[in-house]
């Protein structure tokens, strides 16, 4: 059984048009010291996800089917005193734009120090001041930065102080939302392989959000594609890189311009994802596709097994 | 919208634009901004943007600049369209000077300059239709009659790959996807068909099929108007994809500068071969080489003013050289510019070439 365990989970949002079903039938499994990269263009699901397993959706959004189990609790049918609990104790998040993630008029280290606290009231002030000067060494932010405010950080250092909290107790799950797009390359790539050494370190599951695959694929061994609230292809990051077999994950690859090889085309995507309100039939991305069948409108595309780790939503594999 | 697919275009073999003479000119740009003191006196920071830039913008070429935030890039857009002033050098438009330009003169030169912004969610305004909003320029250019107006908006859309046209000129922006309002953003500044477009980092808030579809946009549109591209973006490989030159700025300094392919594949400063290390490489990327030419940690020196500005970065530095002495913008045997004392491994600088506008390479 893996450390966290997603099974047909659909997510919804009750909105003035209807249900729209953000995230269907979903399923993943992350173990201890692995990491996922969740890919797709925004309103895909993916975010979503992300606050659903840290149990932070907003009020009109619910979880209508499937659960999340971590290390074999099943989280679903947790009330609210429990899930705050195992939030940031187990599942911890990296949020988007690090700049809004933090308090701008309490001093960083103690915002760190708070959070240890609340988890952990039986603690000293002390001791836990000592556990941020720790974590800062980890993250690589210097020491004496502790007592300064968000504001007198760069862009770089309050993602770091943003990962620093997020370790900060320990937790064996991290879900990392978009954590770089912020930055510049240089620090985004100083950022991710530090991201990465912590990771082994402290043997923790990474799930890491982002709509660019090329960043996804540095940090990454397994990859799921989002398409539409779907999950349309999922494998280990060879596979779904080496040999991409859903049309979506094909097109998506052809739209990102590279650094090296021979410089090819790029086929941007026509077409616009589809509105989630409502009743579909068929497969989602079929409006959009290049090798679309007559039944692709009719009936929804399984999930089906192409490798040994390697699954597609798609009838034409 | 299956039409604006771009044909299978070998675009990638596509043909450097004639060596003309360039549309724009900047001769020794430089820009510098005073931050505010403190309310109990001192002077504020004063901050380089620019410092001595030279570049040339021929016609019908997409010219990439490309930095970190904080690299200027912007402010030399915004400079170019006349959004802001420089502090020293000259600015020149088709052969005209055009820093003193007043009245008429300056409405002329606003024509023939445009600007695309980075977040299409601010840039349309909200109370105004797509027809309205892309119509506005005509009108305060008065560049066609009023009956024409609503044909030359419609054509413009279609352009841009909003089809069906008529169906688009009457939704407001909220109905529009990122995309689509960067076409619509593309269509307003088309739409006077100005000899330059700036591009500042129009796809950095899409998503990447988008991107995509903006890029090819970008080509079309230098392919039908044979307008020329100034394209500001942090991403070499987007510069590589749709640029026929690159120039690389840092903290306002130019680095390097020269054909788009040897730029990426044969970097000889330090700096671009630090942006190509930090570059995710994904695919069927062939042999990207690692250059390592980024210090870890940053070196702490206090020479900066004099030696060269990545002094406190670079791997490669000399360390009495680099630190004392900033080093000249010059030529390589091979036409490409470069601002570092070791380029090619060359122990000399070449001839020095100071701020001069890159003539042909």
């Amino acid at each position: 059984m893996a450390l966290l365990e997603v099974n047909h989970l659909s997510i919804g949002y009750q909105t003035a048009k209807g249900l729209l079903r953000a995230v269907d039938d979903v399923s993943f499994a992350v173990d201890a010291g692995q990491s996922l990269g969740l890919v797709g263009e925004s309103g895909c699901g993916k975010t979503t996800i992300g606050m659903a397993l840290m149990g932070l959706l907003p009020p009109n959004g619910s979880i209508v089917g499937g659960n999340v189990v971590l290390d074999g609790q099943d989280l679903s049918g947790l009330d609210e005193a429990d899930l705050r609990q195992r939030r940031w104790r187990d599942i911890a998040m990296i949020f988007q734009a690090a700049m809004n993630a933090l308090n701008p008029v309490q001093r960083v280290g103690e915002q760190i120090v708070e959070a240890i606290l609340t988890h952990k009231p039986e603690l000293e002030r002390e001791e836990a001041l000592h556990q941020v000067e720790g974590l800062y060494q980890l993250v690589g932010l210097p020491v004496g930065r502790m007592h300064d405010f968000p504001h007198q950080y760069s862009g770089g250092m309050k993602q770091r102080a943003v990962i620093a909290m997020a370790l900060a107790l320990n937790p064996k799950v991290i879900i990392a939302d978009e954590p770089t797009t912020a930055l510049d390359v240089i620090v985004q790539d100083q950022i991710l392989k530090e991201t990465k050494e912590l990771q082994k370190e402290f043997n923790i599951a990474i799930i890491f959000i982002s709509h660019d695959i090329s960043i996804v694929s540095e940090v990454c061994e397994m990859i799921g594609v989002m398409y539409a609230g779907q999950m349309v292809e999922r494998g280990t990051t060879r596979e779904v890189l080496g040999q991409p077999r859903h049309p979506y994950t094909q097109a998506l690859l052809n739209s990102f311009p590279a650094l090296g090889g021979p410089r090819r085309p790029l086929r941007p995507i026509p077409g616009e994802p589809p509105l989630l309100i409502g009743r579909r039939f068929g497969c989602r991305f079929c409006d959009r596709c290049p090798v679309p069948a007559s039944s692709c409108k009719l009936e929804p595309p399984e999930l089906v097994q192409v490798g040994e780790t390697h699954f597609v939503r798609c009838d034409n594999v | 919208m299956s039409e604006q697919t771009p044909p299978q275009t070998d675009q990638l073999q596509r043909t450097p634009p004639p060596l003309t003479a360039p549309v724009m000119e900047l001769v020794g740009i430089s820009k510098h901004y005073q931050s505010r003191g403190s309310i109990f006196g001192g002077a504020g920071e004063r901050v380089t943007a620019l410092n001595q830039v030279s570049l040339d913008f021929r016609r019908g070429e997409i010219f990439g600049l490309v930095g970190e935030s904080g690299s200027g890039k912007t402010t030399c857009g915004r400079l170019m369209v006349g959004l802001e002033r420089a502090d020293a050098g000259q600015l020149v438009l088709e052969g005209r000077e055009i820093t003193a330009l007043r009245g008429k003169d300056l409405k002329d030169f606003r024509r023939k300059v445009q600007i695309i912004f980075q977040d299409p969610y601010q840039s349309l305004n909200p109370q105004l239709s797509i027809l309205d909003s892309v119509a506005e320029p005509l009108i305060t250019s008065q560049a066609c009659p009023a009956s024409e107006r609503e044909g030359r908006v419609l054509a413009t859309l279609k352009a841009v790959g909003l089809s069906p046209a008529e169906d688009f000129a009457y939704r407001f922006p909220h109905q529009l996807s990122g995309g689509q309002r960067q076409r619509v953003a593309i269509a307003r500044a088309m739409i006077i068909e100005p000899r330059l477009l700036v591009a500042d980092e129009p796809t950095s808030m899409l998503d990447a099929s988008y991107s995509a579809q903006i890029f090819d946009i970008l080509l079309q549109v230098r392919e039908k108007f044979g307008t020329t591209i100034a394209l500001i973006t942090h991403s070499l490989a987007a510069a590589r994809y749709l640029c026929d030159r690159i120039a690389v700025i840092y903290r306002g300094h130019l680095m390097e500068l020269g054909q788009a392919e040897q730029v990426i594949n044969r970097p000889r400063h330090p700096y671009t071969q630090a942006l190509i290390d930090a570059t995710p490489k994904f695919g069927d990327c062939g042999d990207v080489p690692r250059y390592n030419a980024l210090l870890q940690p940053e070196r702490q020196a206090t020479t900066e003013e004099a030696g060269c500005v990545f002094f406190r970065r670079c791997a490669r530095a000399h360390l009495t050289r680099c630190s004392r002495q900033a080093p000249t913008w010059r030529r390589l045997e091979d036409g490409d510019m470069v601002a570092c004392h070791y380029a090619d491994g060359a122990p000399d600088p070449g001839p020095e070439i100071e701020s001069c506008p890159v003539p042909g390479l």
